[in-house]
C-alpha cells in the first residue's frame, strides 16, 4: 500500500510541478516580461523537480511490481514523459552557457502524456499488472526503452521543425504584405520577436528578420542533432526488437503492424537525413519530411495499438 | 541567443574544448546572406600567416567537405573517372561500355533514392491498413466494385497488384531491390572517393588563398607550431610543411555512410537468403506424443534443402504452466526429449517462450499451447478421455470445453455434462441444465455428484505448440523436400469437432488413433 500512495503523490507532485513551469512559460511572453532571471531560474528548477519525480515514480513501480517498468500503455507513456525531462535536463546541464528554449517544447510535452496516462482514459490500467510470458525477457529492457527513448527525441525534434517551418511560413506571409501584430501562437519562443513586431518593415536586414533568421537557424540546428539522437535509439531499438523476435518467436521480421510502422518512422527520418545533405534542399523542405514524421511517429506508437492486432498488442486498449 | 547576436571578430580563436557547438560559434564572419555561410557546417579556419588550418566536424551522415577540395564537384568527377567492365575492344562495344556508367549515374542520384525510400514507406503504409492474406472473397466484399473507395480503388487493385501479401509481392519486392541498388551503386559512385579525398592533403600556399576561406582570421604575432600543437591538442591531425600547416578532424564521419549503407545490404542479402533457402514448420503436440522433425517442416524456398537433422524424433514429455498467485499464467514449460534414428536419446531440455532449444541447425520454440483432452472417471469406470475443443481464442485467454453426453446417447438431443477450463488448473462443471455444478482442481481425487453421476477429474492434458525453424543451407542444388507436411496441426481440430459428437467409446478409440496421425 506504501508503494501505490507513494506513486500517486509522485505523480500529482510532477504533474503539478510541470504545470507550474508550463504556467511560468506563458506568462514571460504574454506579460511581455523581459526575460525576468529569477524566474527563468525557477522554471529550470521545476524541470529538474519534475525529473526526479518521474525517476521516482518509475523506481517505485519497479520495485513494486519486480518487473521494468514498461509493460503496457500507461507505463510506456508515463516513461515517455520521463524521456522527455530527461532530454531536458541532458540539454540543460550540457549546454548551461547557451541558454535554449527547449523548454518550452519538452515541458509541455512531458505534461501531456502524463495527463493523457493519468487521466481517465485509462483509469483500469493504473495497477501495475503482471507480465505476460512472452514479455518476461531481459530483451524487454532494452528494446522497449530505446523505442520509447527514441520516441521522445524524435518528437522534440519533430516539434522543433514544425516551429521552424511556422516562423518561416509567417514570415513568407508577412512579406507578402499582411500584418499581423497578434503573438506568434508558437509563441512562447520568440520574447524577442514580441518586441520587434512592433515595427513595419519587409526589408530583408532588417533587424526583425535578422532575429527570426538567427532563430530559424537555431532551430533547425538542435531539431536536427536531437533527431539524430533519437534515429540512433531507434535503430538500436528496431535491431534489437529483431533480434528479441528470433529468439521468442522463431524470425527477425515478421510484418507485424507495430513493427512495419517504426520501419516506415525509420525511413522516413532517414529521407531526413538525406534531404540534409543537399544544400539545396534544406532547410524547409527537410522540416516538411521532418512534420510528415510526427504524424508517423504518433501512428506507430498510438494508432496501431488501437487495431489491437498482431504479436505487440500487449499495449492495446480500448476506448470505452 | 545572446552569443549568436555577436558578430564582432573573436580574438579567442583557440578551441580546446572540443565541443560540437564551439565551432559554429566561431564564425566571426557574419555574412548576411541566407543559406550561405550557416549552412556550410565545416569551418576553415585560416590564418594569414601563411597558415592554414581546416577543420571538419565529427558528423553522422553529413558530408564532411572542406573549402579546398570541393565535395560538390567530387561525384561528376568520380562518375568520370568509374572504369567501364572491361569488355574487350571494339567499336560496338564502346556504346556498352558506356552503358555501365550511364546506370550508375542515374542510379545513384539523390532525389531518385529518396523518391524510392517513400515509395517504400507508403507500400507498407499500405501493407498494414489491408489485411493481409485473406480469401478473395473476403476482398470481394470489402473493396465491392458498385462502391469503390475513393472512387477507384476496388478488389481488382488488391488482387492485381498483389496487395492482398503485401510484404512478399513483386511490386514491393521490385521496389526494395530497385532500393538495394541504388544504395549500391551511391555507395560505389559516391562515398568510396570522398574517402580518398578527404585523407588527401592538400596545403593552400599564397595568403589570398587562405583569406578567401569561408573563414579566416588573423593572428599577428603568432607562430604556426604552436597552433598545430594546440590543433593536436584539440583532436586534429595536422600536417606541417614549411610555413604551411594543414589540419582536419573527423576522418571518422566519412566512413559512417559507407558503413550505414553496407550494414542495410547486408541485412537486405540475408533476408534473401533466409527467405529463398530455410525451413518452417509449426506443431501442436499433446503430452506424451512424438513427431518426427522432417515431417513437420516444409521449405519456404527453392534454395531449401535438408539435413541430416530431420530424421530426429520428438517426444513430448510433459507439458506445464507455471501461475502467479492472483492464477494468471506466468510461463510455459515443455519438456522434450531428442532421438536418433537408432532411438538413443540425443537431448532433453525444458524449452520455455523466451528460452528455446538448438539442435543441429534446428531451432525448436514455444509459441502456444492448448488443452488436448481431460481424464476423468465416470461412475468408478474409466478413466476416459474427452478431448477438449477450443471455445474462444482470444489472445492469450482460451477457453476451452468438452462434454460428456449422460443418459441415451442414442437420441437427437444428448443432453449431459458441460466441462470448461481457461487453463490446466480448473476445471469448471456443469449440469444437464447448464447450470453451475462446482469447480475442481485435477489431480485432487475430489469426486463431485452431478445428477446422479459421480465424477473424478484425474488429470488435464495439455498439448505444446512448437515452432521450428531451420538455419542450415547446403550448396544451393535446388532439392525440394516433398510432401509430408504438417499432418498433425491439420487433422488435430477436426478429429476433436468429429469426437465432440460422440460417446466416450469412440473417443477413446479415436484416440489410439492419434499416434498414427503424428508419428508417421
Amino acid at each position: 500500500m506504501i508503494f501505490s500512495t507513494l506513486e500517486h503523490i509522485l505523480t500529482h507532485i510532477s504533474f503539478s510541478v510541470v504545470s507550474i513551469v508550463i504556467t511560468i512559460h506563458f506568462l514571460t511572453l504574454f506579460l511581455l516580461v523581459d526575460e525576468v532571471v529569477g524566474l527563468y531560474d525557477s522554471s529550470e528548477k521545476g524541470m529538474i523537480v519534475t525529473f526526479f519525480c518521474i525517476t521516482g515514480l518509475l523506481v517505485t513501480r519497479w520495485i513494486y511490481s519486480g518487473h521494468f517498468p514498461l509493460s503496457d500503455l500507461y507505463e510506456s507513456l508515463i516513461f515517455l514523459s520521463w524521456g522527455f525531462s530527461l532530454i531536458h535536463m541532458v540539454s540543460y546541464l550540457k549546454f548551461k552557457k547557451h541558454k535554449n528554449n527547449l523548454s518550452a517544447i519538452t515541458a509541455p510535452s512531458a505534461i501531456f502524456t502524463q495527463g493523457f496516462a493519468t487521466s481517465g482514459l485509462l483509469t483500469k490500467m493504473h495497477q501495475s499488472a503482471i507480465l505476460a510470458p512472452a514479455l518476461q525477457s531481459q530483451w524487454l529492457m532494452m528494446h522497449v526503452s530505446m523505442m520509447v527513448l527514441g520516441y521522445a527525441a524524435l518528437l522534440c525534434g519533430s516539434l522543433l521543425s514544425v516551429a521552424l517551418l511556422v516562423i518561416t511560413i509567417r514570415k513568407a506571409i508577412k512579406i507578402i504584405g499582411e500584418n499581423n501584430n497578434f503573438a506568434f501562437s508558437f509563441g512562447k519562443i520568440q520574447y524577442m520577436n514580441e518586441r520587434s513586431n512592433v515595427l513595419l518593415n519587409t526589408y530583408f536586414l532588417s533587424s526583425k528578420n535578422y532575429y527570426r533568421y538567427q532563430l530559424t537557424q537555431q532551430l533547425d540546428r538542435w531539431s536536427y542533432r536531437i533527431i539524430s539522437l533519437g534515429f540512433i535509439f531507434l535503430t538500436i531499438g528496431i535491431l534489437s526488437g529483431a533480434v528479441w523476435a528470433n529468439e521468442a518467436w522463431g524470425s527477425y521480421w515478421n510484418w507485424d503492424p507495430k513493427e512495419t510502422w517504426a520501419f516506415i518512422t525509420w525511413t522516413i527520418f532517414a529521407i531526413y537525413f538525406h534531404t540534409r545533405t543537399n544544400t539545396n534542399l534544406e532547410g524547409v523542405n527537410s522540416a516538411l519530411v521532418v512534420s510528415m514524421g510526427f504524424l508517423i511517429i504518433w501512428i506507430c506508437y498510438f494508432g496501431v495499438n488501437l487495431l489491437g492486432i498482431g504479436l505487440h498488442s500487449y499495449g492495446s486498449f480500448t476506448l470505452n | 541567443m545572446e552569443t549568436l547576436l555577436n558578430p564582432s571578430k573573436t580574438p579567442n580563436l583557440f578551441i580546446p574544448k572540443t565541443h560540437l557547438f564551439k565551432p559554429y560559434f566561431l564564425h566571426s564572419n557574419f555574412n548576411p546572406q541566407p543559406h550561405s555561410s550557416f549552412n556550410r557546417r565545416p569551418l576553415s579556419i585560416t590564418i594569414t600567416c601563411k597558415v592554414k588550418t581546416s577543420q571538419g566536424r565529427k558528423n553522422d551522415g553529413k558530408n564532411i567537405s572542406k573549402k579546398i577540395v570541393l565535395t560538390d564537384s567530387a561525384p561528376e568527377l568520380s562518375n568520370e573517372e568509374i572504369k567501364a567492365k572491361p569488355k574487350g575492344g571494339g567499336k560496338a562495344w564502346g556504346v556498352i561500355k558506356k552503358f555501365p556508367k550511364r546506370v550508375l549515374a542515374i542510379l545513384s542520384n539523390l532525389p531518385l533514392a529518396i523518391g524510392e525510400m517513400f515509395t517504400v514507406a507508403g507500400l507498407m503504409a499500405l501493407g498494414t491498413a489491408i489485411d493481409q492474406g485473406e480469401s478473395p472473397e473476403y476482398y470481394f466484399q470489402k473493396y465491392p466494385e458498385e462502391n469503390p473507395i475513393f472512387g477507384f480503388f476496388t478488389w481488382r487493385w488488391v488482387l492485381t497488384l498483389g496487395f492482398d501479401h503485401m510484404f512478399s509481392s513483386p511490386v514491393f519486392l521490385g521496389t526494395l531491390i530497385l532500393l538495394g541498388t541504388s544504395l549500391m551503386a551511391c555507395t560505389y559512385t559516391t562515398q568510396i572517393p570522398l574517402v580518398k579525398v578527404a585523407r588527401r592533403w592538400s596545403f593552400l600556399q599564397s595568403a589570398d588563398s587562405i583569406r578567401k576561406q569561408e573563414f579566416s582570421d588573423t593572428l599577428p604575432q603568432a607562430s604556426v607550431s604552436d597552433l598545430g600543437v594546440i590543433l593536436m591538442g584539440a583532436g586534429y591531425e595536422v600536417f606541417l610543411k614549411g610555413p604551411s600547416l594543414y589540419a582536419f578532424k573527423g576522418l571518422a564521419g566519412r566512413f559512417a555512410p559507407i558503413g550505414v549503407h553496407l550494414a542495410m545490404l547486408l541485412i537486405m542479402a540475408g533476408g534473401t537468403l533466409s527467405a529463398t533457402g530455410s525451413f518452417r514448420g509449426s506443431v501442436t503436440v499433446p503430452q506424451g506424443l512424438n513427431f518426427v522433425m522432417g515431417d513437420v517442416l516444409g521449405p519456404t524456398g527453392f534454395l531449401s534443402t535438408p539435413t541430416e537433422a530431420f530424421n530426429t524424433e520428438v517426444h513430448v514429455n510433459k507439458f506445464y504452466m507455471d501461475y502467479y498467485d492472483s492464477g494468471e499464467v506466468s510461463q510455459f514449460h515443455t519438456d522434450l526429449s531428442l532421438f536418433d534414428m537408432n532411438g538413443k536419446e540425443v537431448m532433453r531440455k525444458t524449452l520455455s517462450v523466451n528460452d528455446p532449444l538448438r539442435y543441429g541447425g534446428i531451432t525448436i520454440y514455444q509459441t502456444d499451447w492448448s488443452f488436448s483432452a481431460l481424464q476423468i472417471l465416470k461412475d468408478g469406470e474409466g478413466p476416459f478421455n474427452l478431448a477438449m475443443a477450443p471455445l474462444t481464442i482470444n489472445g492469450d485467454k482460451k477457453l476451452f470445453g468438452t462434454f460428456l453426453p449422460v443418459g441415451d446417447t442414442d437420441s437427437s438431443n444428448v443432453k449431459g455434462i458441460s466441462m470448461l477450463a481457461r487453463d490446466l488448473q480448473s476445471i469448471v462443471l456443469y449440469d444437464k441444465q447448464g447450470k453451475f455444478a462446482g469447480v475442481r482442481r485435477p489431480n485432487s481425487k475430489l469426486p463431485i455428484e452431478i445428477d446422479g453421476t459421480k465424477i473424478v477429474i484425474v488429470d488435464a492434458i495439455g498439448s505444446s505448440g512448437l515452432d521450428l525453424k531451420i538455419w542450415a543451407l547446403q550448396d544451393g542444388t535446388t532439392v525440394i523436400v516433398g510432401g509430408k507436411t504438417n499432418r498433425a496441426k491439420a487433422e488435430f481440430p477436426d478429429e476433436m469437432n468429429r469426437l465432440l459428437d460422440q460417446v466416450p467409446e469412440i473417443v477413446e478409440s479415436s484416440i489410439s488413433k492419434k499416434p498414427d496421425n503424428i508419428g508417421g
